[in-house]
Formats: C-alpha cells, structure tokens, sequence
C-alpha cells in the first residue's frame, strides 16, 4: 500500500483497537510503518483510548454494557427498517402517478365532448357564431394577449359624425366643427379621409359643409 | 406675415370681446388670394379650463369679399388646430354661392377644441384658403382638401337640380313645383338619421362575430364605372374593409370614382353608410379593385341599436382624366331606393330652405335668377 492509498479514519480507528481482521491488520501496520502522517493518527487514537481507560472509574458501576450495547445495535436496526420501509411507500407511489394523470385526463375529456355537444345541440345559432369567432380570434403565437386590439385604442385618430358635430379625436384631445341645427342635416363619410356634416344654415340660407380629416 | 393677416388679426382682437386675444384664430390667406378678409365677430366664443384640459368654444361670423373679377360658386377654408398631433384639421366648404365681383359674404365657423393645458406658443387655431370655385369652373387654391373635387361636384348637381326644378316649373307650373318640392321635405323627414364613428384599420369591437357580405350594386344606366362584385366584414353594428372590383365602361380614363355605400338594418330600414373613394388610373375598358383599410361603426339609427344585414352599392361620382366629372342624373336618382337613402344634393338643400322662409313665389324667383 503506498502512502498514496491511505487507510480510511475508520480503518486507522479499527486498527488502533485491534478490531481489524488478521490481513487488515497486516496491510494496515505495513503502511503505517511507512507513513509518518497514518502513523500519528494511529497514536493519538491509542493515547485516547488509554485517557478513556483512565477514565473508566469514573463510570457508574451498574452500567450494563452489553445491554447498553444491544439497545443502540436494536435502534440502528430499527432505523435502517423504517428507512426501508419509507423507501416502498415512495416506488409504490411513483408507479401509479401516470396512472392518475391519464384517468383525469379522460374524465376531463370525456366531460368536454359533453359540454361541447350540449352547446352545438341547444346554443342558438347566433351565440354559436360568437362563439366561434371569439376562439377564431385568438392567436396561438400570442396566448395570454388573446384578441385582436379594438381599433378605438387611446392612440387611435377617431372621426365622429352625428347630426349636431363632427369631431376628429386622438389621445383624449378633440377639435369638432359644430353647426347650430340638426334639422336637416346630413352626414357623409368618404372612407378614404373625412367624415362631414352639411347643413342650411337658417340666417343666411347658405349650404356649408363642415368636415374632419385624418392627419395628412 | 402678409398684411391681410395683420389686419385680420388686429379686427379679430378688437371685436373678441372677453375672449382672450392668444387664442383667437389666425387667419392667412395668400396675397393673391381672390376673397379677402374684412372682420370677424366672435360673439359667445369663450375659453374654460376641463379637467386637465382648455376647452376652446370659438363661434366665428367671418365677413369676406370676392376680390376677384368673376362670380365664386363655392369655396372651402381650412381650419387647423396647432396642439393637435399628429394634426387635427377641419375644414368648412360653403356651396352654392353667387357671389359677384366686389360683393361680400359670411363664412361661419363653430368650432370646439380640446386642447392640453401646456400649449405650445403661438395660436391655437389657424384658418386658410383651401380653394374657391368660380361660375366658369375655374379653380384657385392649394387644393390640399381636393376641394376642387368636391366644389366641382357639387357645381354640376346645383345645376342639375336647378334645371330639374325649372324644368318642372316650365312644364307644369308653380303647383307642380310646389309638388315636388314638398315630396322631396317627406322624403327628408323620412330619411333615418345615423351616427357614424370612423377609424382607421383593424375593427371598432371585439364583441360581435364577423362575417363576409356581399354587395348587391344598383346599376345606374348611363354610369361610366360598372360594378361588378364586392364584399365587406360585417359585425353587428360594424362594417370594414369594403372591397369593390369596377371596370370603366366609357371611353375615357377615369381618375376618381366615388361607390355610395348603403347599409340595411335587421328592420330593412336602409340608410347611405357613406362614400368608398378610389384614386386611379382607369383606362376604357380596364378593371380594378377598390379596397379601403376602414372601419364604420353606427352606434344607433334613429335611436336605436343597429345590427346590420344587408348592403347595396351605386356609382355616386366618376372624375375623368381631363377634370370633368359625372355625376347620376334626376333619373337615376329617382330610383325607389336610392330616393329613401340619398340626402337632397346642396343645391336642392339650399332651395327647400328657401321655399320654407319664402315660400314658392320666393322660389321661382330664385330659379328664375340662373
């Protein structure tokens, strides 16, 4: 053994008491002798193992040690069976989680089908189109963003047109072109630019056409 | 600055009255310009703070006189709000006028402008000359609006209903005219009245589901432009993205056409949803489509919710290559559907208003005047 290969502390701790095997013990004397580091370990476990033995008069005198010995060997035996046994409860679980995921599965599926035959069954046929649109709208690359932006977002330029203005509006700002009677006013849209209002106006008989534009 | 802005500014000041002499309107017309400025009344105009915001309520009586030598049929002024990004515009096109050489006339402008707290210096409204059409239908203007367009149009229907009124007056007298005239008021009273809101793109609503309708055209019989299919998205109370294929059935180029877009309701109520324009290069014989990115929404007819149903297309206007435009006769007109949708053309506006505050002696006289 080289002094590469050194003893494990176990080892070196079983060979100072003398509790090693014949040819462990051989194999661990021949490094020792050879290895100046193993072999200070080696002494300061004998020369604690001799403070120990000093101090054994100290110890109560009705100690049973061989009682004492067979109950902690009882405790590790103990530990190591429940560590078996938690280690059959978590393979037998594993197993059927899949079993789980696929039977909720189903049953989700199943009550889908359901739902969904219900409603092509008895949703009027104008709910049904909504329906349909609505889901037709939703864009798989932007899950979570859904619809489609409303066109009368904040930023979008708006163009009103009613029998008493017309107004062009963007970002909570507004300019309209007013006229001072409904009564026979006609509103026209030219879907290229504008929206406008025409109107006789009643004092001086004049024909005016008032209109507003996108930005140009 | 030219000088007949300096004087307009100083007679603007002079007569705002409360009104606070930075906000009052600036208005700039060219130095060559055929109408001149010669003073503004800003009555009840005022300025207030709402919520975070100005509000601007500017009523204007501007006075102008035809500078020119020749009679001005129509002219249109451009309004333009300076803190409106990415600029909000106006205009107020005044038709069917007869304004001789030297004469004066109004121009009325009601505006109401919302406008940020913080402003930029300067006025906040500025008014110009878009363009001014004369009796020989010649043109002067920048024509930014294409007001040329849109005074030319309406020349030829003022002289179109002229002559149909005339001509029903030469035929069969006052009480034929008085007929007429009175049937074309029913007709007004009967017209529904729709609000209309427009935006650009994409739709209004996500609440409706969409669906692709098509157009049944009214084929007017001497039209240069023959429709021949088209559709539009339909959602509810919302229409968008018309799409018309034409071909031109005359012999001449076409540059502009105008398709009338007429929209039914679940009641059958029909009603004109407004003007699907092309701007083209249209050779005889040659097709095209017209498509338009825009969406129309009604958020009621006459009171009430609209669900829209059906649609209906007719040529309103064709502009040929050389400047000359085609508009739909008085026969094409008096188609039964296109009657109960159309409005009354300006001209014809202006004469009913006429015989209401004057009666059918003041009428005739009128049409006696061209």
């Amino acid at each position: 053994m080289t002094p590469n290969l050194h003893p494990t502390a176990a080892r070196l701790a079983l060979y100072a008491g003398k509790d090693l095997g014949w040819w462990g013990q051989w194999s661990v004397q021949r490094h020792v002798a050879n290895c100046s580091g193993c072999q200070a370990d080696v002494d300061a476990l004998q020369n604690s193992n001799a403070q120990l033995c000093n101090l054994a008069p100290d110890l109560p005198a009705d100690v049973n040690w061989t009682r004492l010995s067979q109950e902690m060997t009882g405790n590790i035996r103990v530990g190591l069976a429940a560590g078996e046994c938690i280690a059959d409860f978590e393979k037998s679980v594993r197993p059927s989680r899949p079993r789980i995921a696929w039977l909720s599965g189903t049953v989700l599926g199943c009550a889908a089908i359901v739902v969904v035959a219900s409603l092509w069954l008895n949703l009027p046929t104008r709910q049904m189109d909504h329906l349909i649109s609505a889901v037709g709208q939703v864009r798989w690359g932007r899950i979570g963003s859904s619809f489609r932006t409303p066109a009368t977002n904040q930023d979008a330029v708006v163009l009103e047109a009613n029998p008493l203005a017309i107004e062009v509006k963007m970002n909570g700002h507004g300019l309209a072109l007013m006229h001072p009677s409904s009564a026979g006013a006609t509103v026209s849209v030219n879907m290229q630019d504008s929206a406008g209002v025409r109107y006789v106006d009643a004092d001086s008989g004049q024909v005016t056409l008032n209109k507003v534009y996108y930005a140009q | 600055m030219p000088s007949k802005v300096a004087s307009g500014l100083s007679a603007c000041a002079l007569m705002a009255g409360s009104l606070f002499a930075g906000v009052l309107p600036r208005i700039d017309l060219p130095k060559d310009s055929p109408v001149s400025f010669l003073s503004a009344d800003y009555g009840e105009s005022n300025e207030s703070a709402r919520g975070g915001a100005m509000l601007l309520d500017l009523h204007a009586a501007l006075s102008l006189r035809n500078s020119s030598a020749r009679r001005i049929r129509g002219i249109t002024m451009v309004v333009t709000a300076q803190d409106f990004t990415p600029g909000g515009k106006g205009s107020v096109t005044v038709t069917s006028l007869d304004v001789g050489p030297g004469e004066t006339f109004p121009i009325r402008i009601d505006l109401r402008l919302l406008r940020p707290l913080q402003t930029g210096p300067g006025v906040p409204v500025l008014v110009g000359l878009d363009g001014v059409l004369f009796d020989d239908l010649q043109f002067y203007g920048p024509d930014k609006l294409n007001s040329r367009r849109t005074l030319t149009v309406s020349e030829w229907e003022a002289r179109r209903d002229r002559q149909y009124f005339k001509a029903l007056l030469a035929s069969g007298g006052p009480e034929k005219l008085q007929h007429e005239v009175l049937a074309s008021m029913a007709r007004q009273t009967d017209r529904p009245n729709v609000d209309v809101q427009m935006v650009r793109g994409g739709r209004a609503t996500n609440f409706e589901p969409e669906r692709q309708l098509q157009f049944a055209f009214l084929h007017l019989p001497d039209s240069p432009i023959e429709p021949l299919e088209g559709m539009a998205r339909i959602a509810g109370n919302e229409a968008r993205a018309p799409r018309v294929e034409v071909r031109n059935r005359s012999d001449r180029a076409v540059r502009y056409l105008e398709i009338g877009w007429i929209l039914q309701d679940r009641q059958g109520r029909e009603f004109l949803a407004g003007a699907v324009p092309a701007q083209l290069n249209l050779s005889p014989g040659q097709k095209s489509q017209i498509l338009s990115d825009t969406a129309l929404k009604f958020p009621r007819t006459s009171g009430q919710p609209m669900e829209i149903e059906g649609m209906s297309g007719y040529v309103s206007n064709v502009e040929f290559a050389d400047g000359t435009v085609w508009i739909p006769n008085r026969a094409d007109l008096a188609d039964p559907r296109l009657q109960k949708v159309l409005g009354p053309s300006a001209e014809e506006q202006r004469l009913l208003q006429l015989y209401h505050k004057r009666g059918l002696k003041g009428l005739v006289e009128e049409l006696k005047k061209f």
